[in-house]
């Protein structure tokens, strides 16, 4: 088996074991921990579709940022790993009817252009610095300006939550 | 077209997470797996068509900088929440000033 195809199989486990963590838990902490098991399957996947920078883009910004994030936000809220009532779902079936259908668009409208059954993966990609810092430098640049401003948020909405 | 197929599944759960949740957290969760599995429909589906180009690549590094920002907003917004009202949940929430 070779590396590509170990990544399709741990990345499309860890991918669907993950989102249903996620559906189905009612631990904040478990929660938290499926989340990251999706992240590293969106990561394995990317490194089947040979784009290695978004795979290491995944791991440092979602694994290793927003789910220490979300810990942050656990650990503000003072819930601990014991707390299992916080996490109550009241399963709907309106919602079920809705992701359903949407499920259905979804497959009706992308797998007739999605290939055989098993996706191939391309040829590596060209450089993303040269296209980042080229032709798309306006997009990037307004994606830094982006990360301050949402800082900036962050630190006004949750100091303004103290002030009052 | 498993990984397409997948990718779609993924992103009902995360619609489903999003409706049925009650917990602010939880909902944000499931934003990310939605957030997620459009980025891997956008590579897989690239891919395929033979497409897959730097620019694709740039477009998905865009999508995960701007998952981290909605992240970093969103739990910023549900903690002063918590702090203001001592509520977590959406059910809880019944006024919409003050």
């Amino acid at each position: 088996m070779t590396l590509e195809m170990t990544a399709l199989i741990a990345g499309s486990l860890l991918l669907a074991l993950g989102a249903l963590g996620v559906l189905l838990v009612n631990e904040a902490m478990r929660l938290v921990i499926a989340l990251g098991g999706f992240l590293l399957g969106v990561a394995l996947l990317f490194v089947y579709f040979a784009a290695p920078f978004l795979a290491v883009a995944q791991v440092f910004v979602y694994v290793g940022g927003v789910l220490v994030l979300f810990l942050f936000a656990l650990m503000v809220l003072r819930r601990g790993s014991g707390d299992i009532t916080l996490l109550a779902t009241r399963h709907d079936v309106g919602a079920a009817v809705t992701a359903t259908a949407v499920f259905g668009l979804l497959v009706i409208a992308l797998v007739p252009e999605s290939g055989g059954l098993w996706p191939v993966p391309p040829d590596v990609a060209g450089s993303v610095a040269a296209d980042l810092l080229g032709p798309r430098i306006v997009p990037f640049e307004l994606a830094g300006l982006l990360l301050l401003v949402a800082l900036v948020a962050v630190l006004v909405i949750v100091n303004g939550g103290d002030a009052e | 077209m498993i990984v397409v197929v997948l990718a779609s599944a993924v992103f009902s759960v995360g619609l489903y997470v999003v409706l049925v949740r009650r917990d602010l957290v939880a909902i944000l969760a499931g934003v990310e797996l939605m957030l997620g599995a459009a980025n891997v429909l956008l590579v897989a589906l690239a891919s395929v068509a033979g497409s897959f180009t730097a620019l694709v690549e740039s477009a998905g590094a865009l999508v995960i900088v701007l998952a981290a920002a909605e992240a970093a907003v969103g739990l910023a917004l549900v903690i002063a929440a918590v702090r203001r009202s001592g509520r977590s949940r959406t059910d809880e929430f019944t006024e919409v000033s003050g």
